[in-house]
């Protein structure tokens, strides 16, 4: 990196000597399509979703589209709400669960593919499996291994278990999402992991080998400490992959039943699309970026300097 | 090499073999399920393999869902193509010809990556209705855009950073253009990045469901996974539907983890790591 930025110095410090009177527009032409569109495309719905989360916009202000400006009220309906406060609660819940679930098994995993044998890469492959399909795909397959007569039941069966009506039950709907969006994880802690455990120098484990230290000593006293940054890393991604999950929950249960499965992004997206009032949306969508800001704060507090 | 030895151990395969059959059990139970009957599928007992492979599920499906294929191919390709159009020469002009600005640039793609799809959404479907972007594939190309826009613009970045910048020197040098050597030496040589890439941008799009679900709501217009969650009534399902349509949804996404899981690995990590 810093070789390379050596040798655009030299090359600009060169190009300003011969072509002093030219000013080089090239790299503005290079990069115009691509801000025209972050301007339009992407800043343009963050203004405006702030500015609308201050305004009532509602069917009827939307239709006529004056969309009068109200303040706070639609962050006082959102705090009003206990539904609000539900989707607060099992946002927490759902990212911590996942977060915690995901990073294990992708740990233990990264460390059995430390070693090396047949078939290592084709593993591999087959394991990113559940991270690359279509969130559709996914929450279709919990959707039957949850169903009343769906696999997991079947197995509660055979264990002489009663059946437990999973996504259509308050207590058991919220945990099942869980699992699901456990599944769809793994993979991303599990590659993230295992890259950077491919570059601990082995002189390390070598040396601790020699000093004595057994395979789980060596894993908490060098794989752990050195794997530090990259885990911090790993786990705020994670966290902000996991506060955004939509899809999985809409399609799983859409949040209910009775309301308990809501996260902030499918509550948001039921004020907004179903109930049509676009301005609390936007207010909860705020929020949801408020709290986004606040577990990640929590994590770079952990990180070494 | 934890253990310093690297031997052919099959012994590891085997575990590791047991351990991913139970991670993947999951997506075998869907492609089990495809071509299976739903009464089977959830009776009382637990079935491993259908006792009759239900083939008819998978052509009903396939001749339902033929015209939404279609669909989601026109978006999930113009997606893949505006976005590498929009990317590649910004990213090679970010790294190495660094205009005012481009610092900003990157930091705010790279902020828009946290931020809930919710807070796009919203506002694109109030100036997408009244732009006559609403139920127009188009509109939800660009929609879509906003996902993959920030993501090939931050992977493509660590791809052009390994650029030799010697050789783009050499032919500026020489008197070609910057133009003429951003095609003629950036492109070729950024190429695996540039599918990789290319690749994930037409996924994402194939995979949207939220701009599907926000932006059209015409019948002829909707993408697979939009008629898929159509199908997914609260009551009564129509399982024998919903398995092989959410497999044949999950196919490139396969296909692609299979021949190029290499190429993935090296994007996830170079982009999340660096």
């Amino acid at each position: 990196m810093s070789e390379s930025q050596m040798t655009n110095l030299v090359s600009f410090s060169e190009g300003y000597g011969s072509q002093r009177s030219r000013f080089n527009f090239s790299p503005y032409v290079f990069v115009l399509p691509c801000a025209l569109f972050a301007a339009a495309l992407l800043f343009y719905p963050v203004v405006s979703s702030l500015a609308l989360s201050f305004r009532q916009a509602t069917v009827d202000t939307f239709v006529s589209g004056d969309m009068p400006f109200n303040g706070l009220t639609q962050y006082q309906a959102a705090i009003g709400d206990p539904v609000f406060w539900r989707a607060v609660i099992n946002t927490v819940l759902f990212t911590v669960f996942s977060i915690v679930f995901q990073f294990t098994i992708g740990f233990l995993l990264a460390l059995l593919f430390q070693f090396e044998f047949p078939l290592k890469s084709f593993c591999l492959a087959l394991l990113l499996i559940p991270w690359v399909l279509p969130l559709l795909t996914s929450a279709n397959i919990f959707k039957g291994l949850f169903n009343e007569a769906g696999l997991i039941n079947q197995l509660l069966h055979l264990a002489g278990n009663r059946p437990i009506p999973w996504l259509a039950d308050r207590q058991f709907a919220l945990p099942a999402t869980i699992v699901a969006n456990i599944w769809v994880g793994f993979p991303f802690n599990f590659v993230l992991l295992y890259a950077g455990m491919r570059n601990i120098p082995v002189e390390l484990y070598e040396a601790a080998k020699l000093d004595g230290a057994d395979y789980w000593r060596r894993v908490f006293q060098i794989t752990l400490p050195i794997l530090k940054p990259v885990s911090v890393s790993v786990l705020m991604l994670g966290t902000v992959y996991t506060v955004k999950v939509f899809d999985l929950v809409w399609i799983m249960t859409g949040g209910g039943p009775a309301n308990s499965t809501h996260l902030l992004s499918t509550y948001a997206y039921q004020v907004g699309f179903s109930i049509l009032n676009f301005g609390e949306a936007a207010a909860i969508a705020t929020l949801m970026v408020l709290l986004l800001l606040i577990l990640n704060l929590f994590q770079l507090l952990m990180k070494p300097r | 090499m934890i253990s310093g030895l690297s031997s052919s151990r099959w012994h590891l395969t085997a575990i590791v073999l047991v351990v991913t059959a139970i991670l993947l059990s999951p997506f075998y139970w869907v492609l089990m399920g495809s071509f299976s009957t739903p009464a089977e599928l959830f009776g009382t007992h637990l079935t491993l393999w259908p006792k009759r492979l239900a083939v008819e599920n998978w052509s009903n499906a396939l001749s339902r869902l033929w015209p939404h294929v279609n669909n989601s191919l026109i978006v999930s390709t113009t997606v893949s193509l505006c976005t590498l159009v929009l990317t590649v020469p910004a990213a090679y002009a970010l790294v190495w010809l660094r205009p005012r600005g481009g610092k900003l640039l990157f930091n705010f793609l790279l902020i828009t990556q946290m931020l809930p799809a919710i807070v796009f959404v919203v506002p694109l479907f109030v100036v997408f209705s009244q732009a006559n972007l609403v139920n127009n594939l188009f509109g939800l190309a660009l929609g879509d855009m906003t996902f993959t826009v920030p993501f090939a613009l931050i992977m493509l970045c660590a791809y052009v950073k390994d650029l030799p910048y010697e050789l783009v020197e050499a032919a500026l040098v020489d008197g070609a253009t910057q133009f003429r050597s951003f095609v003629s030496i950036v492109l070729p040589l950024t190429l695996p990045g540039i599918i990789t890439v290319g690749i994930f941008s037409f996924l994402i799009p194939w995979a949207d469901l939220i701009y599907a679900l926000s932006l059209v709501t015409d019948e002829t217009l909707q993408p697979l996974t939009l008629q898929l969650y159509k199908a997914l009534g609260q009551y009564g399902i129509d399982w024998s539907f919903l398995l092989p349509g959410s497999v044949l949804t999950s196919i490139p996404a396969v296909l692609f983890v299979i021949l190029a899981s290499r190429f993935i690995l090296a994007g996830v990590t170079r982009g999340a790591i660096k």
